[in-house]
């Protein structure tokens, strides 16, 4: 296929994970900063500090302390916020339109009506509403997307490079969550258990780990969580997994592919530690980092073999 | 906002002069700047969100149709200042710790019997006091695990207790909920206040379980015990399993075999260590109560007996919550712990006693009749409410068997504003029943479930008689702050790369400058 229709279905999918996990983010933390700090180790808390630090620097707010109202508006509503919401589902759209072919048609409904209604599910977050009907609307809207897609979408190269791009996306965001969250040192801290707990409940993961576990959460119990268990589908694990098959189903010869070989290392890397069982603050924020390295290598392996011809023409033909 | 206060009640947040409470203010001010059409509109939200949920309960109308309806939460929070949470907070862990004591003393050497503080034909006579359980003790010797003690504020604005709930009390589901739903709801009103957070509820009831189980912590096997979804809190059973990621089971699952308790999985019989019982003491067990319980688990006394599994809460424990036995309370408090009471009893007579019984006879219209052995307000006949018929009956009734009723002073309930359906306020009655756990210590979570009469000057709060709910919240202050700066030092979060874009131009100006080709 295209080159250039390949990397847009992998954005695609990458955007349309991205605005669905901020939104639940934004959730998560809004509704654990509306209240006090909880008197026990287990309760739920993270700053508007840490979602922007997650978000990354271009997120940053413009006074020193984040507020509430403008951090839930800078990432939700704001159009000139490339990390916001409503960027994402815009870029989404634009991609989405620009494979109008590829994809079914019931997707490009699905995801050509998220705007349709996006301003009106946006009044509360400037009101006194509060984000909860804009969240559960972009939650509702992208699960709509996928589920379109895994019903009418033919499994062939298009949909692989599609379902890349949003694996690839929660693997990175997770991660990203985890590395804000994680304790600096080894010593347990009850704001990063609370912080690692507002994570887990914003990405909708809290139930999942209560099945799984039987021990209290604590910021260790739930990054080894969403680092490792493979059953939990927005592990780090599964959706590098996840992003590993799509590849190979793709590649005609995904034993020469660097990004396949890569994540496929990654995931032994994984799995072994994994194996050696429960490690805490710094040896867990040490694998972060390094699996975070690893799949910002993983993008630049994708983009060079998979889109990289066509990038690199265009990019000459605009230079002659 | 205009509120009409009647004279001789406690309204938690107007004085008696219209001003609101110093701890009020910001609500109240919050609310006006809303206004009705806001909370209107909030309320159809709130509907529309419930129903979607399945949030929801029964409503039996007149002609006897059953309709499924969004469980009724006000949109006006009701406050409970820091200071006054600590008191009620104490004074209710001196009580549940007293009826543990007393749970395990009828139970055994029956001293408060002995020292003639409470009569044995009294124990001995009530409806919930188990002859199974004489000479078991549980597990680390907690009875009482969960408890909900109802309490109302007098006109005064004095809080007593109203009943003890010790065997399977309810509610605890809507608490958490009409918090969750106030944030989605009306964010704004928490903005001028620190509302404590209940979300640790299922973790320290687990925790509390895990600790009750007769076994090593890490393999304790919890589940939730249902009757089944017909039960009209199987919302609430099925939410605390969820919560705390145990099975929820029915009888049918469960199975004993040589005095071990397991449930039927998969993967076989699976042991099961502590079981959140949902059921009355009378069903669980059919060899040792009601032979004809369908609901039951043929030895599971056996299996308690002989130590194999927790049950919370025990079996017996609603001797404890008899209505004849409240009275004693008091006495118990001071017999088990030597230490006063610190909150008080609504004034109560006991009707087997005949001088009592004539006095309360005589002002049958002025005082609340309740018979002892029933829960959710069953059998209750308010005097000043009731048509003259009903007395008549009620004073028959009492006569035959005094000693099932009890007579209670009237309490006016104190008030708090609540919504009407065009959007306006008016003060209406409400109680408030907080949430205990009984496990390695007593652990309250701040506030409760609030329950409001929405008719105009009804004291009828439950939700099965066209009562409703408020969120209740607890307000930080100082003193349960000093952790406060730790939170806002210890975080500096790491900065991380930016998230990438992917349009297609940036793609190509990465691949320009990975290959070193000069930018366009």
């Amino acid at each position: 296929m295209l080159a250039r229709i390949a990397h847009e279905l992998f954005w695609l999918g990458r955007n349309t994970s991205r605005a669905e996990l901020t939104a639940r983010m934004i959730d998560g933390v809004f509704q654990a900063d509306l209240q006090a700090r909880p008197d026990d180790p287990a309760g739920v808390t993270l700053s508007w500090g840490a979602v922007l630090a997650i978000m990354g620097s271009t997120a940053t707010s413009d006074s020193g302390r984040p507020s509430r109202a403008e951090t839930v508006a800078l990432l939700s509503t704001d159009p000139a916020n490339a990390n916001s919401v409503v960027a994402s589902l815009q870029r989404a759209r634009e991609g989405a339109r620009s494979v109008r072919d590829v994809i079914s048609a019931e997707m490009w409904e699905a995801i050509n009506s998220v705007q349709l209604g996006l301003a009106d599910a946006a009044i509360g977050v400037t009101g006194y509403g509060g984000p909860y009907s804009f969240v559960s609307y972009v939650k509702s809207h992208t699960a709509l997307f996928w589920g379109v897609a895994s019903r009418t979408m033919l499994r062939d190269d298009a949909y692989a490079f599609l379902d890349a791009g949003g694996r690839f996306e929660s693997a990175d965001m997770v991660l990203r969550m985890l590395r804000v969250a994680l304790p600096p040192s080894g010593e347990r801290s009850a704001p990063r258990d609370g912080q690692a707990l507002a994570l887990l409940a914003a990405v909708g993961g809290l139930q999942a780990f209560r099945r799984a576990h039987v021990v209290a959460p604590s910021a260790a119990a739930v990054a080894n969580f969403m680092l490792y268990t493979r059953s939990y589908p927005d592990s780090v694990a599964a959706s590098i997994d996840a992003v590993r098959a799509a590849l190979e189903l793709a590649d005609s010869n995904p034993r020469g592919s660097d990004p396949v070989l890569r994540l496929t290392r990654v995931l032994a890397d994984l799995d072994f530690r994994g194996q050696e069982g429960r490690r805490d603050g710094e040896e867990l924020l040490e694998v972060c980092q390094i699996v975070g390295s690893e799949l910002a290598a993983a993008d630049r392996d994708i983009a060079e073999r998979y889109f990289g011809g066509v990038a690199a023409a265009a990019a000459a033909a605009r230079a002659a | 906002m205009s509120s009409t206060l009647p004279v001789g009640v406690f309204d938690e947040v107007f004085e008696h002069d219209g001003q609101p409470r110093p701890y009020a203010q910001a609500l109240v001010a919050e609310l006006e700047r809303l206004g009705p059409d806001s909370l209107v509109a909030a309320g159809t939200l709130r509907d529309t969100i419930f129903m979607r949920q399945g949030i929801t309960f029964d409503l039996t109308s007149a002609d006897g149709a059953v309709a499924d309806r969004p469980f009724p939460l006000d949109l006006v929070p009701r406050i409970i200042p820091a200071a006054e949470w600590r008191s009620i907070k104490r004074g209710l862990a001196q009580r549940i710790r007293a009826l543990n004591h007393f749970v395990d003393d009828v139970y055994h050497e029956r001293e408060i019997v002995r020292a003639g503080i409470v009569p044995w034909t009294l124990v001995a006579s009530r409806s919930h006091f188990a002859r199974a359980a004489h000479g078991i003790r549980p597990p680390r010797g907690v009875y009482t695990h969960v408890a909900g003690c109802d309490l109302v504020r007098d006109s005064q604005g004095s809080w007593k207790v109203l009943e003890d709930n010790v065997r399977t009390p309810s509610g605890i589901s809507y608490m958490l909920e009409n918090r969750i739903a106030m944030t989605r709801l009306i964010p704004s009103l928490f903005a001028h206040h620190r509302v404590r957070p209940i979300d640790q509820y299922p973790a320290l009831l687990h925790a509390a379980l895990r600790w009750a189980a007769p076994v090593a912590d890490g393999d304790a096997t919890i589940v939730v015990w249902t009757p089944g979804p017909a039960n009209s809190a199987y919302f609430e059973h099925t939410f605390l399993a969820r919560q705390m990621g145990v099975e929820l089971v029915e009888a049918s699952d469960l199975v004993v075999r040589d005095d071990v308790c397991y449930m039927r999985t998969t993967s076989g019989l699976a042991r099961v260590s502590a079981i959140y019982r949902r059921l009355d003491d009378a069903f669980i067990d059919p060899l040792e109560f009601s032979p004809d319980s369908l609901l039951g688990v043929p030895g599971l006394i056996r299996a308690y007996r002989a130590g194999n599994v927790a049950i919370a809460n025990a079996i017996g424990t609603g001797v404890a919550d008899d209505k004849a036995v409240y009275c004693y309370v008091p006495a118990m408090i001071r017999f088990y712990l030597h230490e006063e009471p610190l909150l008080d009893n609504v004034t109560t007579y006991l009707l087997d006693d005949p001088e009592q019984l004539e006095a309360a006879l005589s002002r049958i219209d002025q005082l609340v009749f309740k018979p002892t052995g029933e829960s959710g307000g069953s059998g209750v006949v308010i005097g000043p409410a009731a048509e003259e018929r009903r007395l008549a009956e009620l004073e028959i009734a009492v006569r035959r068997e005094p000693a099932h009723y009890i007579a209670q002073e009237v309490v006016r309930l104190s008030t708090v504003p609540t919504v009407s359906a065009d959007g306006t306020l008016a003060a209406r009655h409400v109680d408030l029943r907080p949430f205990a756990i009984f496990g390695e210590e007593i652990r309250i979570v701040p506030g409760g479930l609030t329950r409001v009469a929405l008719e105009p000057g009804s004291l009828i709060v439950n939700s099965s008689r066209g009562g409703g709910s408020k969120d209740t919240w607890v307000l930080d202050d100082e003193e349960d702050q000093a952790s406060e700066r730790i939170y806002d030092t210890a975080f500096a979060p790491p900065s991380l790369p930016d998230l990438r874009l992917g349009s297609w131009t940036g793609q190509a100006q990465q691949q320009q400058q990975q290959r070193g080709l000069p930018a366009a």
